[in-house]
């Protein structure tokens, strides 16, 4: 994947000129601009649907808005204070960090052994292949609500097979605590992450050229041996973009959580994102401001994306 | 081809510019506008038959019909939605005329809402039960109308009481514990007792056991006392004598009422608190049930809690007060009162709509939830801070009964919350 743009068009157009006569006067008038009439869409809707909601988030962290919905006038930093008084907010915190990386790491592992089943030729390889695309193509929600169902204590169907089977003894409330609650949340979470890394790493399996297995084979490398020198290292690029991507998205996972539990009870299942949203219902401003810790910690982790993106072009 | 290439440049220009001049829009009040009412009112029903809209197109209708001239814009949004979409239309300065929904103090506190005087004539007025006039005053004066109301009392199940040989329903938490522990022994019931302390309604619950231990959320003059020494006792009681025996659900604290309510129709309850749309859906469910007095410590609790919701009139609404008032007396009215009393099983809050129903033999299901309802006690309804303070107790308090929670530590932490919002005031 390469970041670098396009030649622009009055680049183009500057090399080549005096190739065609042109009237002077618009000639000049439009070349002053250089590409901005073009791009210039682009920024306003970048302005409109970027910017300004970062810039209206930001003061409304400063804001004392009341529960009624008016404005009161400036809160200082009074809400960063009381956020960061939160009880539950180390907890929260930790919680978003744990879930980042168990979902992360879990995902990539399984989607590298997925990636390398699927880059075999089996039979029903193309069946299985577009199954794998289910769980991308439904939405995130939707699945989040199915398994909510699936794991409901009285009408779920994972209860009423335990109990057929004689695993359980009586219907358990797996999303009512949060010791249950995560794990089953956490499944959820890597089973839709699955598919978008699986086929992020087999696009990167398929461009490893035969040739260089073949040489490998012919100087007596075992397997493990061709796997750990030469597909994880010529899989990097691929890899370190799923990586990223997942990190962000996981990161911001919002509907997995809200439609399984609502981050409850209390907050004992909140990430970050979550408890930014149930602080909505008692302090704008507050929720205002823990949207703001957490766009500082989006953009650091787009910070990073930047730099391995970068560090993949110079290899 | 360059031109082409401008013009489809200048015209994406001038079509996103037109987009964002699009956001600041505001339909100036024209002469017209001021003989409309925009009511914004909450969802009662829990399928289309019984919708609200069904109710309040008819209102509509009819008030358009007496009084030519004047429209009546009506939005009905879902219990869930109704305070967020609510807040949305304050802040862009969308407001409603009249709106319908569970609490009205938080919007005296920003200077909103007209004086009940000014939108309701002294004869609607003076029809108001004094109890619930009285609850809505806020800050010295009457802003809130009551709209309807609702008492508890305690459910149970007769053929689950009789198979686990409760002869009588429990008159103390003793006996509660007693009752639940012999239906667990005879498996007469999957849940005992229902306790859903989840976010839905946390609030109602935790109250109706509170005051069974002389405890509550406010002291006589108006403090809040969510951490109390009588509350951390209740939740303490509540988590040795239900919890962790197993005698209710597993985790209450994530439970709903929607939940106990649904569990008590299916038979699956043995008895919890519950208001009177209870009986419609035990009615339903073909449970044949029992009601009786919320258990307290030591006796059944002498008044009960009972819930209003609220209608109220913005200032900054687009129509002209007197088309506000003009409405809201004919809503007002008996017939209008009782038609959505009837509806769901509700209590109506005018003296000449609750007499009417106490008397018709139709209603003789409801007799024990009027009867408690002169004594009930509120929610601190009129307390600018109380909004904010419930949706806290919605959102952590049933922690407090968890089984690895220690209730003093959930209770101190709300009671925090609490000073701080009533300081924020």
């Amino acid at each position: 994947m390469s970041l670098k743009a396009p030649p622009s068009p009055a680049e183009t157009g500057g090399g080549r000129g005096g190739r065609a006569p042109r009237p002077v006067s618009r000639r000049s008038g439009l070349a002053r601009l250089g590409p901005l009439p073009w791009i210039a869409p682009v920024i306003l809707l970048i302005l409109f649907v970027v910017v300004w909601p970062v810039v209206e988030l930001i003061r409304t962290s400063f804001l004392r808005v009341s529960s009624s919905g008016k404005v009161r006038g400036s809160a200082g930093t009074d809400k960063y204070t009381k956020l960061f008084g939160e009880t539950d907010l180390a907890s929260v915190l930790m919680w978003t960090v744990i879930w980042t990386v168990v979902v992360v790491v879990c995902t990539m592992l399984i989607s590298l052994a997925l990636a390398q089943l699927f880059n075999q030729r089996f039979p029903g390889r193309t069946v299985t292949r577009w199954a794998l695309i289910a769980p991308w193509a439904a939405s995130v929600l939707m699945t989040a609500i199915g398994f909510k169902w699936m794991l409901n204590q009285t009408a779920g169907v994972l209860n009423t097979l335990m109990l057929d089977l004689g695993l359980i003894d009586k219907s358990e409330d797996w999303l009512g605590r949060s010791e249950t609650a995560w794990p089953w949340m956490m499944a959820v979470a890597v089973f839709v992450s699955l598919p978008f890394t699986t086929y992020t790493l087999l696009a990167g399996l398929q461009t490893i050229p035969g040739e260089v297995y073949e040489a490998s084979r012919i100087d007596g490398a075992g397997t493990w041996q061709t796997y750990r020198h030469i597909t994880l290292p010529m899989l990097r690029p691929a890899f370190l973009i799923g990586l990223v991507i997942n990190l962000i998205n996981v990161f911001n996972s919002f509907p997995i959580i809200y439609a399984m539990t609502k981050g409850g009870p209390g907050n004992d299942t909140s990430t970050s994102m979550v408890f930014m949203y149930t602080l909505k219902e008692t302090d704008i401003g507050e929720s205002a401001a823990m949207s703001v810790v957490n766009f500082v910690l989006v953009v650091v982790l787009v910070l990073i994306f930047l730099k391995v993106s970068r560090w993949n072009e110079e290899d | 081809m360059r031109n082409r290439v401008v013009a489809t440049g200048a015209a994406t220009l001038v079509m996103a510019l037109g987009l964002s001049a699009c956001g600041g829009g505001d339909e100036g009040g024209g002469e017209g506008k001021s003989k409309t009412i925009k009511v914004v009112a909450a969802d009662y029903g829990d399928k289309a038959s019984n919708a609200s809209k069904i109710f309040w197109e008819k209102v509509a209708k009819d008030f358009e019909a007496a009084n030519s001239g004047y429209k009546v814009d009506l939005q009905i949004i879902n219990w869930n939605d109704i305070d967020k979409s609510v807040k949305n239309m304050i802040q862009t300065d969308n407001y409603p005329d009249v709106l319908q929904t569970g609490g009205y103090a938080d919007k005296v506190a920003d200077d909103l809402l007209y004086k009940v005087d000014d939108v309701l004539s002294p004869a609607t007025k003076a029809n108001i039960v004094p109890a619930f006039a009285k609850a809505g005053e806020a800050k010295g004066a009457a802003y809130g109308i009551p709209w309807v109301s609702s008492s508890r009392v305690l459910f149970y199940n007769k053929k689950v009481f009789s198979a686990a040989g409760v002869a009588k329903p429990p008159t103390t938490w003793a006996e509660v514990a007693d009752a639940a522990k012999k239906i667990s022994e005879k498996k007469a019931a999957d849940t005992p007792y229902a306790l859903p302390l989840g976010p839905e309604e946390a609030q109602g619950e935790t109250l109706m056991w509170e005051m069974g231990n002389g405890g509550g959320y406010t002291d006589a003059a108006g403090k809040y006392t969510l951490n109390s020494a009588p509350n951390v006792e209740t939740f303490k009681w509540l988590q040795d004598n239900l919890v962790k025996p197993g005698l209710t659900y597993p985790n209450p604290a994530s439970t709903d009422r929607k939940t106990a309510f649904a569990d008590f129709a299916a038979g699956k309850v043995g008895m919890m608190n519950g208001h009177p749309s209870v009986v419609k859906m035990a009615e339903d469910g073909k449970v044949e049930y029992g009601v009786a007095k919320i258990p307290g410590r030591t006796g059944p609790l002498e008044s009960t809690l009972g819930v209003a919701d609220w209608t109220m009139a913005f200032k900054d609404g687009k129509a002209d007060k007197d088309a506000v008032k003009k409405f809201l007396d004919f809503t007002y009215t008996k017939k209008n009162l009782v038609a959505f009393a009837e509806m769901y099983n509700f209590m109506p809050v005018t003296t000449d709509a609750v007499a009417e129903m106490e008397a018709n033999p139709k209603h003789a299901s409801l007799k024990p939830f009027f009867e408690a309802l002169p004594t009930a006690k509120f929610y601190p309804v009129n307390d600018t801070a109380w909004d904010v303070i419930s949706a806290e107790i919605k959102k952590s308090g049933g922690k407090a009964a968890s089984k690895d929670e220690d209730p003093k530590a959930v209770l101190d932490d709300l009671q925090k919350k609490a000073e701080d919002a009533a300081a924020a005031e």
